[in-house]
């Protein structure tokens, strides 16, 4: 046979189609290479992801208008995460109107037929309204929260189907928390729990958010009102038939902070112990722990618990709190406090995640 | 000779020990279909159906302890994962600031950063103020045996700040080092302290009823939860809040069972009022104007508890009226040119007998007739009373003009003391036709 015959020309493989009138099993029918770029996020290799994205770019590698929109939202997401706020606004920037209708599905029918709606991604909406802040123009980004806030309930209010419902609904959540986390940094702390008063009236009963009810009571001094709010809690634990131990480590844990604040840091050890049999990767028990063992003059066991977390459990453990906290530790126990931390940043160095600040270590 | 400067084998170090604060930041976590995903896909019934199962197949896996990722960065768990307050707690990062009322908290440490034991370590702490020194921590009695080479002996002390300005923790210690010398080890650290609040208050006597404003400014840096405010009376007085009418709206709330708002004061600057009603519990033994003091509780993060009392309050004395004249009833229909009997009542408040009395109209200086007149005999005349004794009695007036009316200046006089009384307040009545 001669080598040189011509190949029969290969039928011309479609654009990646819409994966809804196909049968799809995987992430990548979604966006290009999707599942790629889903386990570098797992993994934290957020620098990986802004190359991926700007080589997908500059190779033409993305086809149709979603995976632009799809990829514009890994990196801007990345740069955000890697504190590079400038480029993610300026990411951010190269999209026109969001309500343009470049990004609608109905502008394109060729490929997604007859589907209609945004196809936004709605993590765009939330970091459009976080930049400004994280920027330092606060108010600009307050007020793009409430906008995003009216928008958010708009949708609700046109009565779409359940799955569409409940994910507007989550959404809803999603911006009410972080208009509160705006409000819990500038230290308004009224305004928080006016807010989550708002949340709890709308019949969010949500023992994750009595809780943080709780701690924003506590963080002001109101230990009779935190008292009221882990009761709700701790009845919505026990009366739990699935009994699953992250509701129960989150009555444990509120419980251990009213042993705290009673000075009784004993008890509180005991609880979070028992946190931590249950659920080894409880951070927060173990954090919180080692702090009690603090107040309890055992420096070197509140060390020892923070040194063996990083061991066993580094993918939670490695959290910058609990780094600041070890650090002004080591600072307390170390005169050459240097050395201990250096060692620390350079495991830190060689094992966290992209988007991990190791400013805390302050070395 | 000049000895060369010793070299310590000892170092202390501080930190101060408030309570921790929970640590509060933005998380950067979300849903994953709101990052694959357009925002409007759901409304597509074919995505609705098949989108969510394949979005928790292959994102949303519970984290185990074999998962080496850092999911936990990235992924919601739960929906108020983004509400940025994990009760992680946070150690104190710096000094802060040290008000009066609060307790002073300290870890001490004493670290050996030489290469040899040091033994018979006799450690003092004590806080130096202005006026005293108050000894904190002394193991004279029992000293520390050892401090193996890079070891350390840690204590923790508390103070109750009771005095403003600057104070000075004293850290001593005097060992035997590796050499078997005797050595002193004193460190000295500062921090001034503070007032955190000021009082202003103010005593009005309205109607023989005496009331107090207190107006507490706070002026620290974070807002204060004003746990208690408690007003103690002198031995002679007893004391009633008075609190403006709470609103009824949203009593059935379901979160009214949680959160009573909580009474916090803002920082820098912020005021709160409070209104006391004080009366006299025993007669004649108001010759002091002391009326008693504040005691104020409040709460900053986390519970941390202060206190402070005002010093005493003074008021007005009041000196207790000798007779009391009050107005019993009044007809509720004048008219015009008819005469109308006042009832009227004269208590002797002291513990001997008066008079006998004489009550009239006084005369003011105008030369308009007044509106109200005593019909008949211009004064009237009343027997003594003995001590604590009372009298009711009538005056007959009569009204000449229309309309609302002031009875002015009912006068009592003692005859035989020859002492005219403050008249009674101008009372208002409306005089209609007949």
């Amino acid at each position: 046979m001669d080598s040189n015959s011509p190949q029969p020309e290969s039928t011309p493989v479609p654009p990646s189609s819409d994966p809804l009138t196909n049968q799809f099993t995987s992430l990548n029918d979604l966006a290009h290479e999707l599942t790629s770029l889903q386990d570098l996020a797992n993994r934290g290799s957020w620098l990986s992801i802004v190359d991926k994205v700007n080589r997908a770019r500059s190779l033409s590698l993305l086809n149709t208008p979603n995976d632009h929109l799809t990829y514009l939202a890994y990196i801007v997401l990345s740069l955000t995460k890697l504190r590079r706020f400038q480029e993610a606004q300026t990411e951010l920037d190269s999209l026109d109107d969001f309500n343009s209708h470049h990004y609608r599905y109905e502008t394109y029918p060729k490929i997604y037929h007859d589907r209609s709606g945004s196809m936004v991604p709605f993590s765009l909406r939330w970091l459009h309204a976080l930049l400004p802040i994280k920027l330092g123009n606060r108010q600009e980004g307050l007020d793009r929260f409430y906008l995003l806030l009216d928008f958010v309930r708009e949708k609700l209010n046109r009565n779409g189907n359940d799955e569409s419902v409940k994910v507007w609904r989550k959404r809803e959540v999603f911006v009410v928390n972080h208009i509160i986390n705006q409000h819990l940094s500038n230290k308004e702390l009224s305004v928080c729990i006016d807010l989550i008063d708002a949340l709890i009236s709308r019949g969010n009963l949500d023992p994750v958010l009595l809780s943080k009810l709780g701690y924003v009571q506590m963080q002001i001094g109101d230990l009779d009102g935190a008292n009221v709010s882990f009761g709700k809690v701790e009845r919505i634990a026990s009366e739990s038939v699935e009994n699953e131990s992250g509701l129960r480590n989150l009555a444990s844990r509120n419980k251990a902070l009213v042993y705290l604040v009673g000075k009784d840091y004993l008890s509180a050890v005991r609880e979070y112990d028992e946190c931590i049999e249950r659920d080894a990767m409880d951070y927060v028990a173990i954090n919180n722990k080692a702090i009690c063992l603090m107040y309890l003059r055992d420096l070197a066991d509140s060390i020892k618990v923070l040194e063996s977390s990083l061991e066993r459990v580094p993918t939670v453990a490695l959290n910058e709190t609990l780094i600041v906290n070890l650090c002004s530790m080591y600072e307390l126990a170390y005169v050459n406090h240097s050395d201990n931390k250096r060692t620390l940043n350079n495991w830190i160095a060689r094992v966290a995640p992209d988007d991990f600040d190791s400013s805390c270590t302050r070395v | 000779m000049s000895t060369p400067p010793a070299t310590q084998s000892l170092a202390f170090r501080v930190m101060r020990l408030c309570r921790p604060s929970f640590h509060v930041d933005t998380p950067l976590l979300l849903d994953p279909s709101d990052l694959i995903l357009g925002e409007d896909i759901f409304d597509d019934p074919l995505a609705a159906t098949h989108l969510p199962s394949l979005i928790d197949t292959h994102l949303t896996n519970p984290i185990d302890s074999s998962d080496l990722s850092y999911r936990s960065r990235f992924l919601l768990q739960t929906p108020f994962d983004s509400f940025g307050l994990t009760g992680l707690l946070v150690l104190p990062q710096s000094f802060g600031a040290i008000y009066l009322g609060e307790t002073f908290c300290s870890y001490i440490s004493i670290n050996n950063s030489s290469n040899f034991e040091v033994r018979d370590i006799v450690i003092k702490a004590e806080m130096q103020t202005e006026r005293q020194r108050i000894l904190l921590l002394d193991t004279s009695k029992t000293p520390v045996e050892s401090i193996r080479a890079s070891g350390r002996y840690d204590f923790i002390v508390e103070h109750d700040v009771k005095e403003l300005g600057a104070h000075t923790l004293v850290c001593t210690a005097l060992y035997s080092d590796g050499d078997g010398e005797r050595k002193y080890l004193p460190q000295f650290f500062k921090f001034i302290v503070a007032n955190p609040l000021s009082v202003r208050t103010k005593v009005r006597v309205v109607k023989e009823i005496t009331y107090l404003e207190a107006c507490i400014e706070n002026h620290t840096k974070t807002n204060l939860y004003m746990d208690q405010v408690e007003f103690e009376p002198a031995p002679n007085w007893s004391a009633k809040i008075l609190k403006a009418d709470e609103h009824k709206s949203e009593d059935n709330s379901p979160s009214r069972e949680i959160l009573k708002p909580p009474v916090l004061v803002q920082s820098g600057g912020g005021i709160r009022n409070y209104l006391y009603q004080l009366s006299l519990s025993s007669l004649g033994s108001a010759q002091s104007n002391v009326l008693g003091k504040l005691q104020i509780t409040w709460r900053t993060n986390l519970g941390e508890p202060g206190r402070l009392q005002t010093q005493q309050i003074l008021g007005t004395p009041i000196t207790p009226k000798e007779i009391e004249l009050h107005v019993a009833e009044v007809p509720s229909a004048i008219n015009l040119d008819r005469p109308f009997l006042v009832h009227l009542n004269l208590t002797n408040q002291t513990d001997r007998e008066l008079g006998p009395f004489e009550v009239w109209l006084s005369q003011d200086d105008t030369l308009d007739e007044k509106a109200v007149m005593i019909n008949g005999l211009q004064t009237l005349e009343l027997s003594q009373l003995e001590a604590f004794g009372s009298t009711d009695f009538y005056l007959n007036l009569i009204a000449t003009k229309l309309g609302v009316q002031k009875i002015t200046g009912i006068t009592v006089f003692d005859k035989s003391e020859k002492k005219t009384y403050a008249p009674l307040p101008d009372l208002e009545i409306f005089v209609d036709m007949h």
